[in-house]
């Protein structure tokens, strides 16, 4: 398919429907953008030309597979054309499009990955050094109020990351962070954690943002099976406890400089820290500016992008202008807002692919045999995980919440007052009580510490999550409980915490 | 031989999602294996044929695991770990090669005396042990723990150049042109001496003899060392200096300004720390003055230090051309005849040259800031599609070079395979996986993708076997040209018996032997020359190695005839025939190659079983 042989100056064409699919002809530096209602499917065929999906190209002739209520955009460069087949609920093009400055800067970026590698190798520069441009590994963290594309960003800055060639080296994998215990990122909601990126990640759900953390099934590219390292939260909101998520992103960073120090070209490749929301001045709240603080000083940030908010723009330039560059980006058109309940299904979502993965229908017309199309990466359009369902003891497993039950924000608490419980304190949680909770709770089983000594008791919040599990039935007369876990495994004499996020089976 | 897929699983093994899980599961395996009992090493040798894959997981639980059990505990490990090799070969063999000097070092050093002739029985059937009758792990391993192990016999030749000698030396003079280049980019004499430094240090790479090597280290030593200084003979650390990793210098932070920054260079005190130790040659060079203190006066002495320093290299190197050490057809960058027009740096001979594509990334302008990236308009496309090959599959891209195209081909090979391993899976359920210890995920750096451990440090003894391997390469490289209508007639060498290889060297144009020496009319493989000549010499060697059959347990058959030579002949046309060779030959000048199968020697009693293809 040569490059040459689309028509740039072709208008751009609405659809065409006359085979079971339409035609869509994008003009350059434009974009396609579909939203799709909840168990529906599409699938885009890029017929001629360049495209991608945030920052992943595609490949001609196959139809990439969309589901789960997947809002996305398929973004030309020097114009395409594309097939669609399957009905998304909202779907159009705009040549209003903020990927030209996401391509700049990550151009930008990757200046600041050759200096660094150059380095690192002892490479000569032949005073190639662009002026302005630290030679230093790029820590981006972003920043931006509620439905501002800051996860389809980093997302983007990833793709085009990987996309890099260091001389000698395979590529780079840039480490993904994600502070946003909102969004499940590579697991549940709730969970804050890390991973490093060799190769792009797909857009097919609203289920897995940022990719797939690993599992059994045969994958395709090795970013399919992304390693996460992750903490435990147990909150979609920041405000539910700030002390202890400032804790774990403190712990986070300490890990993932850890892994950065084992391996100095690697070092190279940076780091992009997502964010949640609450992070922009929007919301009230005074813990906002010491978990912006955490972040910044645990990853060593050197860069801060800010989406949209010029209020936000000013107020990182005045605080930490002097030592970080600070760079607004323009918030991109075709980010939609998601409501309440939106996010809901989405969690909802994440949580039920965590367990049994998923599966779209083909839509009629993609499914030209075997090859011919792609979801997640993956040749396939069912990724059908099968989890495991297992009764334990009440004594098996030691279960904690950490910090009082329910907790009011410190703001709302009488002038003076102090908590009574301390928001980093693990309390037992006894499942033989009918008020636990337990029921339909989705708990976070621990890694178990390699010394098998006596343990503190507030040592749990700094360990990492080896997976999730959920209360699916309390028996508390004969003392046992069944537990839903990805995969099989015993768990007696293992540790877990609970938090405030319920799962239910949808029948 | 592909081993790409693992076999039919013969016993129940569960299935694995990810090489953490297998990890966790092997080591917890490993965990078990206390005794030395034959099935509990067979039953683990069988998974990691299964799992040949992750080999390079099972290498390193088997490392920890070897490394964390007390000693009475780690023989049996150690079985475990000749098994595999011998058995399973490829690649495990190849993985526990970079691993299994120190290893097998550290723990000699902590076990018993019984345990230690176990362990030096085990040793002596690695000499053999490959396939092909090689070194289990390569010649150079072998010889590093040996050496270790009975103690050095190679004293006698101090005066020798070693190639890690002149390579650290290299190594040193471009560390120093290098500094020199990022503290005064513009400094056009350095950057022709560069390119000069990198194509010298790939031909000493290829292995060149004593005297070029000699001739080049005396005009390196001319370049980098005022006159005044003594000509020092023999550094027993310098060739250590190749050991170290390309000096990581982030100009912001490592110049740490100790001399006076305004003084012109020659006022550094030079070089002093050569015969010190690795360590301290580092910091004692003085920083380059920084850019903005290089003041104009300061600045004509610098080139006119460096431009005797860049004629004496491409005297040196023309002088190579002429000798016909350096093949003039595969050397057209660096021109002996214009010295002073910059050359380019060949992009795909090096990987320590800034590719291409980077210098075109690093030629934007983008001025960082909300407005330098609102203004810059790149084409994008252009930058990142134009020089590439894509997968057809997943559309993902590799550049169009050679390189590229070798991951291209992996790539595909990537999807043949998860394609079968799709279709032989179905009908069956996935699960998700647990998440990765925190150990691992810090650690994993490069394991999921089989990328080497290159940042692994280096200890003494592992610097020592990277001398052994530069030796033995510039052995392997000596070669003698082929008398004219000799070339069909078969040459042995009288040490081994062993055939010689004839080859076409595209370089010099020439059918030459490889691996050949010719000593007094004769002609012997250079390394089984280099061996026999050491170990007749040293009485030590010979001592050793009756000992040593003299230890072998009842198990083990005939004791061969000890002779002077205790070399283990290539056997490159041997066909792969007895998995387990006698442990006992350490000097045998002919290895029975069929039906030895009674001498395991130092390896468990355990049987090999076929590793289908």
């Amino acid at each position: 398919m040569s490059y040459a042989s689309f028509d740039p100056n072709a208008l751009t064409t609405g659809p065409k429907s006359d085979k079971g699919y339409r035609e869509w002809g994008l003009q350059p530096q434009s974009e396609y953008r579909f939203e799709l209602a909840p168990n529906t499917s599409i699938g885009i065929k890029l017929v001629d030309g360049y495209a991608e999906c945030f920052g992943t190209e595609l490949a001609t002739g196959i139809a990439y597979l969309f589901g789960g209520e997947c809002k996305a955009v398929i973004y030309t460069h020097s114009g395409c054309t594309l097939e669609v087949c399957g009905e998304p609920a909202t779907e159009y093009t705009s040549e209003e499009t903020a990927m030209g400055h996401y391509r700049s800067a990550s151009i930008l970026f990757e200046q600041m990955r050759i200096l660094s590698l150059a380095i690192v190798d002892g490479a000569p520069l032949d005073g190639l050094n662009p002026q302005n441009v630290p030679a230093t590994p790029p820590h981006i963290l972003v920043l931006g109020p509620e439905n501002s594309g800051k996860t389809t960003l980093c997302k983007t800055l990833i793709n085009y990351a990987v996309r890099g060639e260091p001389w000698g080296h395979d590529e780079w994998s840039p480490v993904l962070v994600n502070v946003d215990p909102g969004d499940g990122a590579w697991s549940v909601p709730g969970s804050v954690s890390a991973t490093s990126v060799s190769t792009s990640i797909s857009t097919s759900t609203s289920a897995c943002p940022l990719g797939l953390s690993a599992s059994t099934a045969p994958t395709v590219w090795s970013s399919n099976a992304l390693i996460p390292l992750t903490y435990w939260y147990g909150h979609t909101e920041i405000r539910r406890n700030p002390v202890l998520l400032e804790r774990i992103v403190r712990n986070l960073g300490t890990r993932v400089q850890e892994r950065l120090e084992v391996d100095p070209k690697g070092r190279a490749a940076g780091l992009i820290i997502d964010t949640p929301p609450a992070f922009a001045p929007s919301s009230s709240g005074d813990y906002r500016n010491s978990l912006i603080k955490a972040c910044i000083e645990s990853f060593k940030v050197n860069i801060i992008l800010v989406i949209g908010q010029e209020k936000l723009h000013a107020e990182m330039q005045r605080t930490y202008g002097r030592s970080i560059n600070v760079i607004r980006l323009p918030k991109s058109g075709g980010v939609v807002d998601r409501d309440h309940a939106y996010r809901q299904r989405v969690r909802n979502h994440q949580i039920q692919n965590y367990m049994y993965g998923q599966k779209v229908e083909i839509p009629n017309g993609c499914d030209n045999g075997e090859g011919s199309y792609l979801f997640q990466h993956e040749p396939t359009s069912d990724l059908s995980l099968a989890p495991s369902s297992t009764v334990v003891s009440f004594d098996d497993i030691t279960i904690y919440r950490i910090g009082g039950e329910s907790m009011a924000p410190s703001s709302a608490l009488p002038i003076g007052a102090s908590r009574t419980v301390s928001e980093l304190l693990p309390l037992h949680v006894d499942p033989s009580s009918p008020s636990s909770g337990l029921l339909n709770s989705i708990l976070a089983l621990l890694a178990s510490t390699a010394s098998n000594g006596e343990q503190y008791d507030e040592e749990l919040i700094d360990l990492p999550v080896q997976g999730f599990i959920i209360v699916t039935a309390i028996d508390i007369p004969n003392r046992k409980m069944t537990i839903l876990s990805p995969t099989s495994g015993t768990f007696s004499g293992q540790t877990a915490v609970m938090a405030s996020i319920d799962w239910q089976e949808i029948v | 031989m592909s081993y790409g897929y693992p076999q039919p699983v013969q016993q129940p093994i569960p299935y694995f999602s990810d090489s953490i899980q297998f990890r966790q599961f092997y080591a917890h395996k490993l965990r078990g294996l206390t005794e030395n009992s034959k099935p509990a090493i067979h039953a683990l040798s069988m998974i990691a044929q299964d799992f040949v894959r992750w080999a390079d997981v099972v290498v390193q639980c088997i490392e920890n695991h070897i490394r964390r059990i007390p000693p009475p505990f780690k023989l049996t490990a150690f079985y475990l770990l000749d098994a595999i090799s011998k058995n399973l070969y490829e690649p495990y063999a190849r993985h526990f090669g970079p691993i299994v000097v120190p290893l097998f070092l550290d723990t000699y050093s902590q076990v018993d005396e019984s345990t230690k002739a176990k362990m030096i029985e085990m040793l002596a059937t690695w000499r053999a042990g490959a396939p092909n009758g090689r070194e289990l792990f390569g010649a150079v391993p072998q010889l590093a723990i040996e050496q270790e192990v009975f103690g050095t016999g190679t004293s006698s030749d101090t005066t020798r150049v070693t190639s890690a000698q002149v390579l650290g030396e290299l190594q040193f003079a471009t560390g120093q042109a290098e500094r020199e280049m990022q503290s005064n980019p513009y400094n056009n004499t350095v950057r022709n001496q560069l390119p000069v430094l990198h194509q010298l240090r790939q031909f000493v790479e290829k292995g060149l003899s004593q005297d070029e090597l000699r001739q080049i280290l005396n005009q390196l030593r001319n370049i980098t060392r005022p006159p005044v200084q003594p000509p020092p003979q023999s550094y027993p650390v310098a060739p250590n200096m190749s050991a170290l990793p390309p000096p990581t210098t982030y100009p912001q932070y490592s110049y740490n300004h100790a001399g006076p920054s305004s003084a012109p260079p020659q006022s550094h005190p030079p070089q002093p720390a050569y015969p010190q130790g690795v360590l301290d040659v580092k910091p004692s060079f003085p920083p380059a003055p920084p850019v903005q203190a290089v003041s104009a006066v300061p600045l004509a002495p610098t080139n006119q230090l460096s431009v005797p320093a860049v004629s004496d290299i491409a005297n040196l190197y023309s002088a190579l051309v002429k000798a016909g050490v350096v093949g003039a057809p595969g050397a057209p960058p660096v021109a002996s005849s214009n010295v002073n027009e910059p050359q380019p740096v060949s992009t795909d001979s090096s990987s320590k040259n800034i590719s291409e594509h980077a210098r075109k990334l690093l030629s934007q302008r983008i001025e960082l800031s909300t407005t330098g990236i609102a203004r810059y308009k790149p084409d994008f496309d252009e930058l990142f599609l134009k020089r590439t090959v894509q997968c057809k599959q997943c559309g993902r891209r590799f550049s169009d070079d050679a390189t590229g195209k070798k991951k291209l081909e992996d790539h595909l090979d990537m999807h043949f395979r998860q394609k079968r391993k799709a279709n032989k899976n179905v009908g069956r359920g996935h699960s998700r996986s647990w998440f990765t210890a925190l150990d691992d995920w810090i650690h994993d750096v490069g394991d999921l993708k089989g990328k080497s451990r290159a940042d692994r440090p280096l200890t003494g003894k592992l610097a020592a076997a990277e001398e052994k391997a530069k030796r033995e390469a510039e052995l392997r490289a000596m070669f003698v040209v082929v008398a004219p209508g000799e070339e069909a007639k078969p040459f042995s060498c009288p040490i081994c018996k062993e055939p010689m290889k004839c080859e076409f060297l595209e370089d010099e144009e020439e059918w030459v032997w490889k691996n050949a020496v010719k000593k007094d009319d004769k002609m012997y493989h250079a390394t089984c020359h280099a061996e026999a000549v050491i170990s007749t010499n040293t009485l030590a060697a010979r001592l050793k190695n009756e000992e040593r059959e003299s230890r072998s347990r009842s198990g083990t058959p005939e004791v061969s005839v000890s002779t002077p030579t205790r070399s283990t002949p290539p056997r490159a046309l041997q066909p792969r025939a007895s998995l387990s060779p006698s442990p006992a030959r350490t000097s045998g000048l002919k290895r029975k190659a069929e039906g030895d199968e009674s001498s395991l020697g130092g390896t468990p009693p355990m049987k090999k079983f076929e590793v289908s293809l």
